[in-house]
């Protein structure tokens, strides 16, 4: 997604302002002149002094050019076309969705769920999606349950070796 | 001598032989497939370091990421897309080569060139990281705090972007690392009444999120990369020889800027690569010949951007200022592993530091049989399709994040910082800045804070002790040079009209 300098430059502004302000709020150390406020309120002035340059366009005879992408992409950003950089999202918001089902559907059946999903909107045929999501997360748990003991979530399906 | 010894000793079991092969072939197929960096090798390879040996664990992060960087040059050679941003300085060179039908010279000097500039970073590192520690020893808050600032100003010119997006990009990680309760005053800072932020925001799930995640969003967007055309390779060391012979001077340039930009603090194999490349062309008798497969700078940058990556250690073990992204890394083990960084390390854990030496040197051995195996193989590995990889690193990179600190929350900021890195990476803000910030922030806060507390809210202390002031010398050169190219390109189209 292709957003004008105007817009970063200016959220840029945006974010050093609050960080300034949020910064001059915080309590100082008692009998210390130099607290926890200095380094926030130094940082925000610097973000707003480089989003307003951004955001007026100095510097940008230093960028290299964009590569534009003409070739047609496969898979569900193909298939969206003129929505096709909603695509980018669907890494992750498969990640939030590991956080929130985790703990309810187990492991096993949330990276299934994950690895189908992603694989299929990058554009795999179904036998490759399907054989991928059997296979990946029992290997997966396998080596990060067993060798490196991490407590991954049971759920509603269990592997056999936990 | 009886450190030496020591030093064989703890790189000789079992455990260590085993990871550094095994992470060897890993770092080999993750550099090679274009998308994952060696830094995103090296961020998913963090949590199997809890379960090994100090040494072991260094081991897996130093053969990885040297491997990692020669074999991005695979791809690059054969396919034009570079397999890490290390690669993309001569990508166009190499593939031109391989047009000419000379794939396999040019894929044998990415991989003879790598190995000699890994084993000469090696030797360097050895040679300065002691001598530093002890000039690093007088060493007070206001030379870390001016070496800390330099880092992230050369994380800025490292950058081929706009350097005030660069500086906005540092700013911004240098903002996240405000966030916790870790702070002068020890207040909750920029925390919103979340207790997941009291902790402050680690860099792992960070880089994760932007070196990992942000490829995968990419990834959904962009077309596919052209098939790898079917191609028999000769011998790949085959002419190299003569190669070393014919080029010898551009080699041991290579390889004395690669260590050289590599110490620099901020500044790694990316920026080593670049600038190699340009001295090469610059200094070249046949000037004509660059970017029609000529394989001087190629020889050149070869060995740079592998020199970079042991040269980056410098900062690392003496000061735990990251001399680049993996290095970044690889001191938070160091930490977990009890290696505090230092110049005290070369003096109390000095047969650790030998067998490190060792473990480097070993790395770059092993890179010439594997590397040759995996350009024989890389037919094969680079026909894995992207639908099929993708979707595992995403895996890993939940499961990875998870490991950390069983704390589903940093698989949310996982993705959170995914969507940034994406976000900055296609509007021209460079993510190398901005991870460098966050792992330096608390560094340079503490610093500054000390610093001014010393100085009594005077500046001018700052500028007063002669080493302090050498590198306030520098810092604020690089702070101004990209205001210098600016001016100097200005005025030379009115001396072209005149």
């Amino acid at each position: 997604m292709h957003l004008s300098d105007r817009i970063t430059g200016g959220f840029l502004v945006l974010l050093g302002a609050l960080a300034f302000w949020g910064g001059s709020r915080l309590p100082g150390v008692p009998g210390q002149d130099v607290g926890p406020a200095v380094f926030p309120m130094v940082i925000g002035s610097g973000l707003v002094l480089c989003g307003a340059l951004i955001a007026l366009g100095i510097g940008r005879s230093f960028e290299a050019p964009e590569p534009d992408d003409t070739d047609a992409t496969p898979g569900l950003a193909g298939r969206l076309g003129r929505f096709a950089p909603v695509a980018a999202l669907v890494p992750p918001a498969l990640l939030i969705f590991y956080v929130l089902a985790a703990d309810r559907l187990g492991f096993l059946l949330t990276a299934a769920v994950m690895v189908l999903a992603a694989a299929l909107a990058l554009g795999a045929s179904w036998r490759l999606a399907v054989g991928l999501a059997l296979l990946a997360p029992p290997a997966v748990h396998l080596v990060f349950y067993r060798l490196l003991r991490v407590p991954l979530p049971e759920g509603l399906l269990a592997a056999p070796w936990a | 001598m009886n450190t030496a010894l020591e030093a064989f000793a703890m790189v000789a079991t079992t455990e260590v032989a085993i990871a550094i092969l095994a992470s060897a072939v890993y770092g080999m197929v993750i550099g090679a497939l274009p998308g994952l960096t060696a830094t995103m090798a090296t961020a998913l390879l963090v949590p199997v370091t809890f379960y090994l040996s100090p040494i072991a664990a260094m081991a897996t992060i130093i053969t990885s990421s040297a491997m990692a960087i020669f074999s991005g040059d695979i791809p690059g050679a054969l396919m034009r897309i570079p397999g890490t941003p290390a690669s993309a300085a001569y990508t166009d060179e190499a593939y031109a080569m391989t047009r000419k039908g000379q794939a396999e010279t040019a894929l044998g000097a990415a991989l003879w060139f790598s190995a000699i500039g890994g084993i000469v970073g090696t030797v360097a590192l050895m040679i300065l990281a002691p001598a530093l520690a002890e000039v690093a020893l007088s060493f007070s808050t206001y030379e870390y705090f001016w070496l800390s600032f330099l880092g992230l100003m050369c994380a800025t010119l490292v950058a081929r972007s706009s350097p005030i997006k660069a500086i906005a990009a540092a700013l911004l990680g240098l903002l996240v690392a405000c966030v916790g309760i870790e702070n002068p005053g020890g207040v909750p800072r920029f925390t919103f009444g979340s207790t997941d932020l009291l902790g402050g925001i680690e860099p792992l799930p960070a880089l994760v999120g932007v070196f990992a995640v942000s490829e995968i969003m990419r990834a959904m967007t962009s077309p596919l990369p052209p098939p790898i055309p079917n191609r028999k390779l000769g011998s790949i060391l085959g002419g190299q020889w003569a190669l070393t012979r014919r080029y010898q001077k551009q080699m041991w340039r290579g390889n004395v800027i690669g260590v050289l930009i590599g110490a620099l603090p901020g500044a790694g194999a990316d920026m080593a690569a670049w600038v190699a490349y340009a001295s090469s062309k610059r200094f070249s008798k046949e000037r004509e010949k660059f970017g029609t497969g000529h394989p001087e700078g190629l020889v050149e940058s070869g060995a740079a951007n592998n020199s970079a990556l042991a040269g980056g250690w410098v900062p690392a073990l003496l000061f735990g200022i990251p001399g680049d992204t993996i290095t970044a890394i690889a001191i938070g083990v160091l930490y977990m592993k009890g290696l505090n960084p230092g110049p005290t390390l070369f003096t109390e854990k000095a047969s650790s530091m030998y067998a490190l030496y060792i473990v480097f040197i070993l790395a770059n051995v092993l890179m010439i049989p594997l590397g040759i195996a995996m350009i024989r193989l890389s037919r094969h590995v680079l026909r894995a399709p992207r639908a099929a990889a993708m979707p595992l690193i995403l895996l890993l990179c939940a499961v990875g994040a998870f490991a950390i600190g069983n704390n589903p929350f940093a698989v949310v900021l996982v993705a959170a910082f995914g969507v940034l890195g994406y976000l900055m990476e296609r509007n021209g803000y460079p993510v190398a800045a901005l991870v460098l910030g966050i792992v330096m922030g608390t560094m340079v806060e503490q610093n500054l804070v000390s610093s001014l507390i010393k100085s009594d809210g005077e500046v001018l202390p700052f500028f007063e002790r002669p080493v302090s002031s050498v590198l306030a010398a520098l810092t604020i050169t690089a702070l101004l040079w990209p205001a210098g190219v600016w001016v100097l390109r200005r005025l030379q189209p009115a001396h072209a009209a005149r």
